[in-house]
């Protein structure tokens, strides 16, 4: 997709689905015709006013955009290198970025009448952007979730079904996204007349582009704070990455800006064997699943690997292949973040600056811990906070204070 | 005597000596075609049984690519009159190689492979498409448009899977009615095609329902039932004494 005259945002904006060598449509066939009238939906709506309009407004009344860049002062002068700075995603409604995508989506569905919502879920912040978002928008919804993360993330089915969505855990697999991803398409193949509302620059075409293109609002306007706030662009960007759409989201406004450097970083888990991570650029190899090519992690002989990571949302195979391809061109560089690393920063985030960040995001400010003592005071780093910690309740306390999860599990079973 | 069944089975499962046993099986009760399934850790069009089944070939038999290849060669070369398709998801494909891919099915004599997450007509498509030698089965359903289905026949598709109705395998068994409609372009366009329709079915009844409107029907998950309760053998009999009774 790169031509000399144009640029990674026009490529992206203007692509059919193929980012470099990665993307497509591979689906069985009984699923074209949806997703063809979805690209083709998409493919006027990014450039119909009254669509844009409506998109806008509902993410200023109904979100709560545009969301705060966050200076963290006494975290940076604390680690003693590079200023820190933190976009709040967190505080969109539902608690993540993922609202800005489900919000777009949706108006999409109702223009093209669609009455049902099908979509997948692995912390659940998607699940429960996209079950805010069918009860304003009147849609039906129904929202898998693998069962573990079902167990894990249980905060967010409660929140699910109290906004009216069916949530349906999937017993197959490794019960995690992956498995949630593949209960939804099996839904779409038995209903195609359904509309699926994937989370993440993931997936067929339009999805990784159709995402994107939803979330880079939060690029737009960390780019603006900055310049309002610092006077110039920062030097290091940063967001983490699960299939990539906060990533996305995040970079794709600075994709053209050379001086700025971006960074995914990846979830490391507990160790670098397969199953114990989910480091699709550094550990995985290409792929074709899910209906996109791009890096998976596998067993050498085609079938997906299992994957871990203390966060749901990250604990995915693959990567968006736009993310894929701009880590081909050496436009994006990634990094990993175990576990223990994402805890200690919740941790000490709350604790120098009042904020507690969701444990995906927290890959990303750990690695930018890491990172800024290693830079200089007049340097700038933005990390993407894509979401808040209050779903991750029930691992972090388990983590950080066991006895006091413990006697909490008691109460409530006095009643 | 041929009968116009494609039994389907997943190699590998409950271990690659029994899975070739059962292809034995239903080439000596002479069923017209064997579908055999590379097993793929996410068959992510499958139904609940063939899922477990390639869970099984996967992860406890630790089938390799290269295993089912091998199994496939000792059956052409046993039985070389007999039509065989194989079928794997892409990705085990993609990452063998799908020239190399092609080229090991040429050699076998197999003339046709089923991709059911590939679009038969995407770039990768064009590798394991030569008409004449090995042939991509598009998989439809009955949301395919006219034109779609004229763009396929043009490409020199001369065997189509039609879907039941808009099930996963293994689902209860509908034939939608526009499958009909579906059967006759075919033909009418490309008298020689042949036309399948598989999903859900597990009985003689739908087997001649299906008969009416195809060629041949495709019996998967039931096979897979009947072998794990141990009743493979009699049930399968029934079937096609039941089906040949009648056709
Ligand atoms: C807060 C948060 N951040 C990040 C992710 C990872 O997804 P993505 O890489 O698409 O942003 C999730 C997914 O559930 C999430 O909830």
């Amino acid at each position: 997709m790169i031509s000399t005259t144009s640029t990674y945002r026009q490529d992206i904006l203007s692509s059919t689905g193929h980012f470099g060598p990665y993307g497509g449509t591979y689906v069985p066939e009984v699923l074209l015709p949806g997703l063809q009238d979805i690209a083709a939906a998409y493919d006027h709506l990014k450039t119909d006013p009254d669509f844009l309009d409506e998109f806008h407004t509902a993410l200023r009344e109904f979100d709560g955009r545009p969301t705060p860049l966050t200076p963290l002062p006494r975290l940076s002068a604390e680690i003693g290198g590079a200023q820190i700075f933190l976009k709040n995603e967190g505080l969109n409604h539902t608690g993540a970025h993922k609202i800005n995508h489900c919000i777009g989506q949706a108006i999409l569905a109702k223009r093209l009448g669609k009455t049902r919502i099908i979509a997948e879920t692995g912390a659940g912040q998607h699940g429960y952007a996209t079950a805010a978002v069918c009860a304003r928008f009147g849609l039906d919804c129904t929202v898998y979730m693998g069962r573990i993360d079902y167990e894990r993330q249980r905060p967010n089915v409660y929140w699910m079904e109290l906004l009216g969505a069916k949530v349906v855990p999937v017993e197959d697999g490794s019960q995690t996204l992956n498995d949630a991803v593949i209960a939804a398409f099996k839904d779409w193949v038995e209903h195609p007349e359904s509309y699926y509302l994937l989370g993440s620059a993931v997936g067929p075409h339009p999805y990784p582009a159709m995402n994107t293109f939803f979330q880079k609002i939060v690029g737009e306007e960390t780019r603006q704070q900055c310049l309002d706030q610092i006077g110039r662009t920062p030097d290091y960007v940063m967001a983490c990455v699960g299939g990539g759409s906060n990533a996305m989201g995040m970079f794709f406004e600075f994709l053209d800006d050379e001086q700025v450097q971006l960074i995914g970083v990846e979830a490391g888990g507990r160790g670098t064997q397969p199953g114990e991570h989910a480091a699709k650029v550094r550990q995985g190899v290409k792929g074709i699943f899910e209906g996109y090519h791009s890096y998976f992690l596998q067993d050498g002989d085609g079938n997906i690997a299992s994957t871990h990571s203390v966060s749901a949302g990250l604990d995915y195979c693959g990567i968006s292949p736009i993310l894929a391809h701009l880590a081909d061109e050496g436009r994006v560089q990634f990094a990993t973040a175990s576990d223990e690393t994402a805890l200690a920063a919740v941790q000490r985030l709350a604790l120098a600056e009042g904020i507690i960040p969701a444990l995906e995001s927290a890959h990303a400010f750990a690695h930018a811990f890491e990172l800024a003592a290693n830079l200089t005071p007049d340097q700038v780093i933005v990390v993407n906070a894509s979401g808040r910690g209050e779903k991750d309740l029930f691992i972090t306390m388990r983590h950080f204070q066991p006895e006091s999860l413990r006697k909490v599990g008691e109460l409530l079973l006095k009643g | 005597m041929q009968i116009p069944i494609m039994a389907h089975l997943v190699l590998g499962y409950p271990t690659l000596p029994e899975s070739i046993r059962t292809a034995e099986l239903y080439i000596a009760a002479g069923c017209a075609i064997l579908e055999l399934q590379i097993p793929f850790s996410h068959p992510t069009a499958d139904g609940p049984v063939i899922t477990r089944a390639c869970q099984v070939a996967v992860e406890e038999q630790g089938i390799t690519v290269a295993n089912c290849l091998e199994a496939i060669a000792g059956l052409t070369s046993r039985f070389p009159q007999q039509e065989i398709i194989v079928m794997s998801y892409l990705n085990r494909i993609y990452t063998y190689g799908a020239d190399r891919f092609r080229e090991k099915m040429e050699r076998m004599g197999i003339r046709h492979l089923i991709v059911p997450d590939l679009p038969v007509d995407s770039p990768v498509a064009k590798a394991l498409h030569q008409p004449g030698q090995l042939q991509l089965l598009p998989v439809l359903a009955a949301n395919v448009s006219d034109a779609r289905l004229q763009q396929l026949l043009a490409a020199g598709h001369d065997f189509f899977y039609l879907m039941s109705d808009f099930k996963i395998t293994g689902s209860t068994f509908s034939l939608n009615p526009r499958l009909k409609h579906i059967a006759q372009t075919i033909k009418a366009t490309q008298a020689n095609a042949r036309v399948g329709i598989g999903f859900g079915i597990s009985t003689a009844e739908q087997i001649h329902q299906v008969l009416e409107v195809a060629d041949c029907a495709i019996i998967g998950s039931a096979l897979i039932r009947a072998q794990e309760e141990n009743r493979l053998n009699r049930y399968f009999n029934e079937l096609l004494l039941e089906t040949t009774k009648s056709t």
